[in-house]
């Protein structure tokens, strides 16, 4: 085709569509010149000026038909069509706003909760993560019998890296914060890893000034550089460009600066001592160790790689796995591991992944409910337009163009739909983000972009052509005759359409009771985590942690006698009840380490090892967290460094390792040989605490009195328990620490019932949404009710008339309405329930001491659902008292 | 009401087009032109002519403009576009296959 014609027919169209009065008009123009040339033609042959325009016109035949073939020969009638429908469209709605608005904003809620979970799926589930080709990136753990999760053994680690043909690049990586001192301002306390060479490599991320540690730098020794973060490197050094080189004070060490990383470079998470991906991670040092390396039972380095192109995660697994037997073989300490692969990806949102399927599940079902709604009501305003339907088909509208007249005012009603959705979308994001729970993944990727409009796009044109689809065809299906005979009163093809209505609520209950149940489940596990005991009491608690720089605190002497001074100090200050220092808090997680150890007396079954957590508490730590003693004693100022040796022990250790015996007094060790003074000696038994709310049961664990670990924690949580409002005591605890060593800092100052509320924020998250849909989908199922038995009641008033005058009371016609609404919500809730049974597997994963089967939950909804429709029936039921038997008699 | 299908459509197409070859022509000149020049067997009705006319000029064949006509009133003349004489053409060339086609089948049903 040249581009002239083109060109040609782009104007026309143009012109068709556009300019038809002119268009029209030229024809008509036109026309009429060939009529006038026609007459003059027949007074040429002899006719008077009357007969000769008679027979003009005759043979012109009809002026308009030809004016309509021309319009089709436009091939833009379909446009016209669509235009004429769509004017035709808004009057309607226009006529009847109170409808419209119920339709539209039912329709712009349900599309805008849509687009906002959808925005969340988006950025979260969707957006591929921020490094170049990070499907290929894979983090590796070790899992056992016991163990679903585990890090890896440094000497293991540097095996695996020698060995393996599955990585371009395998590195590891260890949470290790550091104090940052000499710049001027107060000492800081910086979130820092430890990072074997390659780490950057395995991202894919390059420094922007400088370069990565080699592999010289992993030496013991060698190991006194560091990298900084973009921030870092702004906030504190001014964005100097002679950064590189420079030495500045980490653990009071000099290190010298080797490298800025760009801004913008994510954390990739990491699982043992967390900091959650995309965190602040300021400053990364190599990882040096040094040791026997023979010795593979400590655990505290994980693994990630960057995977060969065309290699998967379940290759490098079966990789991996080879060289563990190997490592097995030769090292005792090696036994009884498999190696896991989880691919990043997963490892990032896989917590989160399946509430948010959930949650797009609920919110799709809200959706559907809209629809049905939607459908619903266009289904009792066409019985109410049927009279004008039939006037179009007698004038000879085609089935087709009846159908695409009603679909053109549907899809009106779905633009507004989705518009204001779109705008409730973008407000609704912004609640949602605010309302994520505290670790929530990738909240930063969440936006409203082009693809969520596009998806609103899709979402509102798909659900105004479904539920404009049904009212359409069943309109069409109006025979002319009949409907402008039954006109009149309007009971016409109602049979068939009630049917269908009544189907259609049947349909809204059963979706909203299978909501409803969700939420009702999610709210009965919520209530049943917020009862559960947490075997500590978090009320006025402060928690703060204080690392001290080993450079200064070299021995276990000199830590334990910083905090046995700094808790002395503390517990003087006024409105103090009880102050501790522990290696840890409850409900922060998987907290240190795992040790192994001797009983006693006991043999461990082959191959096998007893051990538990261990930790280090001050003696009013217990008191201080709230955590009761069971059984014994706590520590106290008995128990010094030069004292018998003496534990605490939680009640799963007690039970797990003395079944049916007292623990007290018992006797471990961790020598391989113990001597005598080798034993420690149980005083106590504590209560046991969960790892999170959520977590299965309690881990065996212990604590070694701060007096006398055997190696130096230098890293301690204070816990001040007071009798007023912890956070008056922060500046104070920090005068106290500074009065000892102004070099520390004081971090993390935190509320302990606020890390408790932290550990409910993602199941109060999920309530609270879900909740939020059920709710809407209870009201969209009212309405339909509402709008179902509202109609067949004005439709009855004749027959409730006869039936007054047939002696029938008020309370004999309210309980046929009532009846009819009841009815169809019964139905609804036996189909809703079943399904819900049906599903109840879905949400298991989610939910805390409660099936999805909970029989109160079922009965629970199954009441609502009925007592809701038997509200939304009673304004009807009442109307329909009013009916005048003087009216009906008449009518007969 | 005379109907299209008197005159197969494309063929009709042909007509206007190799009419409105020689010179730009308006409808009523275009529907006296075949007329005369078939010898007054080909008759194109007005119910025809228009909406033939109008499709031709929507698809970029013709194009039409208004001047003063022979009887000194506004008439709109239909012209070729180049695009319109190409397809001019193409349809002559097809309508003589066609009708040789046409003549050869029944010269040789005659033979028979």
């Amino acid at each position: 085709m040249n581009n002239g014609r083109r060109w040609d027919i782009a104007r026309m169209r143009f012109r068709s569509l556009l300019k038809r009065q002119h268009v029209e008009s030229e024809l008509d123009r036109e026309m009429r010149y060939h009529l006038e040339r026609q007459v003059e033609e027949n007074i040429a042959a002899g006719m008077n000026a009357r007969e000769a325009r008679e027979r003009a016109t005759r043979v012109f035949g009809g002026v308009s038909q030809i004016g309509e073939e021309c319009r089709d020969m436009r091939q833009t009638q379909y446009i016209d069509d669509f235009l004429q429908d769509l004017r035709y469209a808004v009057r309607m709605l226009g006529k009847s706003p109170a409808f419209t608005v119920v339709i539209v904003l039912t329709l712009a809620l349900s599309i805008g909760a849509n687009s906002a979970i959808f925005s969340v799926i988006d950025g979260v589930l969707l957006k591929p993560l921020p490094y170049p080709q990070a499907e290929r990136i894979a983090r590796v753990f070790y899992g056992s019998a016991e163990y679903a999760k585990f890090p890896l053994n440094p000497w293991d680690f540097l095996d695996f890296r020698a060995r393996n043909r599955s990585f371009e690049n395998f590195a590891m990586y260890t949470h290790a914060d550091v104090q940052l001192s000499g710049t001027g301002g107060d000492p800081v306390k910086l979130s820092a890893f430890q990072i074997s060479s390659g780490y950057f490599r395995v991202l894919g991320v390059q420094p922007a000034r400088g370069r990565e540690f080699d592999f010289s730098e992993e030496r013991p020794g060698n190991g006194n550089v560091v990298m900084l973060s973009d921030r870092l490197w702004r906030n504190q050094f001014g964005a100097a460009t002679d950064i590189l080189g420079r030495k500045v004070l980490l653990d009071s060490q000099p290190y010298t600066v080797v490298g800025v990383m760009p801004a913008g470079v994510d954390h990739p998470g990491n699982w043992h001592n967390s900091v959650a991906y995309g965190d602040t991670v300021d400053a990364w040092t190599p990882f040096t160790f040094n040791g026997n390396p023979n010795n593979r039972g400590s655990h505290y380095v994980e693994g990630i790689g960057r995977l060969k192109p065309g290699v998967t995660a379940e290759q490098a697994a079966a990789d991996f796995n080879g060289i563990m037997t190997e490592l097995a073989s030769q090292h005792e300490g090696d036994k009884g591991w498999t190696i896991y692969m989880v691919p990043l990806f997963q490892e990032i949102v896989g917590p989160v992944h399946k509430m948010l399927l959930v949650l797009l599940g609920a919110v799709g079902l809200v959706l559907l409910i809209a629809c049905v709604n939607a459908a619903n009501l266009l289904l009792a305003r066409s019985s109410a337009r049927q009279k004008e339907i039939a006037v179009r088909a007698a004038l000879g509208a085609g089935r087709g163009r009846l159908v695409r007249q009603m679909l053109a005012e549907s899809l009106l009603i779905a633009f507004f739909g989705g518009a204001f959705g779109t705008l409730l979308a973008i407000v609704g994001v912004r609640v949602l983000v605010s309302l994520l729970p505290p670790r929530f993944p990738r909240t930063d990727a969440i936006h409203v972009n082009s693809f969520v409009f596009a998806f609103t796009a899709i979402v509102a044109v798909a659900t105004g052509l479904f539920f404009g689809l049904v009212p359409a065809l069943q309109a069409s299906r109006t025979d002319p005759q009949q409907g402008l005979h039954e006109g009149g009163r309007g009971s016409s093809g109602s049979g068939r359409q009630a049917r269908l209505r009544a189907v259609l609520v049947v349909g809204e209950v059963a979706l909203a009771c299978l909501l409803l149940v969700g939420a009702g489940v999610v709210l009965r596990s919520f209530v049943n985590l917020l009862r559960l005991d947490p075997g500590f009491q978090p009320e006025h608690v402060l928690t703060a942690e204080i690392a001290l720089p080993r450079a200064n605190y070299k021995t276990t002497d000199n830590v334990a006698s910083f905090y046995h001074r700094l808790l002395t100090n503390l517990n003087a200050l006024p409105g103090v009840h009880a102050v501790g220092a522990g290696t840890d808090l409850p409900w922060t997680g998987y907290d240190e380490n795992l040790g192994g150890f001797t009983i006693e007396g006991k043999t461990p079954p082959p191959n096998e090892e007893f051990h538990a957590r261990y930790h280090t508490a001050s003696p009013d730590y217990f008191r201080a967290v709230g955590i009761p003693l069971v059984q014994g004693r706590f520590f106290d100022e008995r128990d010094t460094k030069d004292s018998p040796r003496v534990l605490l022990i939680n009640g799963v250790m007690a039970r797990r390792c003395w079944p049916g015996e007292n623990a007290v007094g018992k006797r471990i060790s961790f020598a391989d040989n113990p001597k005598d003074s080798d034993w420690f000696r149980v005083v106590g038994v504590v209560g046991d605490v969960k790892d999170t709310p959520e977590s299965k049961g309690t881990e065996p664990a212990f604590w070694w009195p701060v007096l006398q670990q055997p190696f130096p924690f230098a890293n301690l949580t204070i816990v001040l328990r007071t009798d007023s409002t912890p956070t008056l005591l922060t500046e104070a605890l920090r005068t106290r620490v500074r009065e000892l060593d102004p070099s520390l800092a004081v971090a993390h100052v935190r509320l302990l019932d606020r890390i408790v509320g932290e550990q409910f924020s993602t199941p109060r998250f999920a309530l609270f949404l879900i909740g939020l849909f059920a709710a809407l989908a209870l009201l969209l199922a009212a309405i339909g009710i509402y709008g179902v038995i509202s109609y067949s009641v004005s439709q009855r008033m004749h027959e409730f008339g006869m039936r007054v005058a047939l002696g029938a009371s008020s309370w004999n016609l309210i309980k046929m309405v009532m009846k009819q609404g009841v009815l169809l919500a019964v139905i609804g809730v036996a189909i809703g329930l079943g399904c819900a049974l049906a599903l109840a597997g879905v949400l298991d994963s989610l939910l805390y001491g409660v099936s999805g089967r909970d029989p109160l939950t079922l009965v629970g909804v199954g009441a609502t659902a009925i007592g809701t429709a038997t509200l939304a029936s009673l304004p009807s039921a009442r109307r329909a008292t009013g009916a005048d038997p003087m009216t009906s008699l008449r009518a007969e | 009401m005379s109907k299209p299908s008197d005159l197969i459509q494309g063929t009709l197409d042909l007509l206007i087009l190799k009419t409105i070859a020689l010179e730009p022509m308006h409808g009523w000149a275009i529907a006296k032109r075949i007329e005369q020049v078939s010898k007054d067997v080909l008759q194109v009705t007005q119910g025809a002519l228009y909406p033939a006319l109008h499709r031709l000029e929507q698809q970029g064949w013709v194009r039409g403009t208004w001047r003063e006509s022979e009887s000194g009133r506004e008439a709109k003349f239909y012209s070729l576009t180049r695009a319109g004489r190409v397809q001019l053409d193409k349809e002559l060339e097809q309508w003589q296959r066609l009708s040789s086609a046409v003549v050869l089948v029944i010269n040789a049903a005659q033979e028979a």
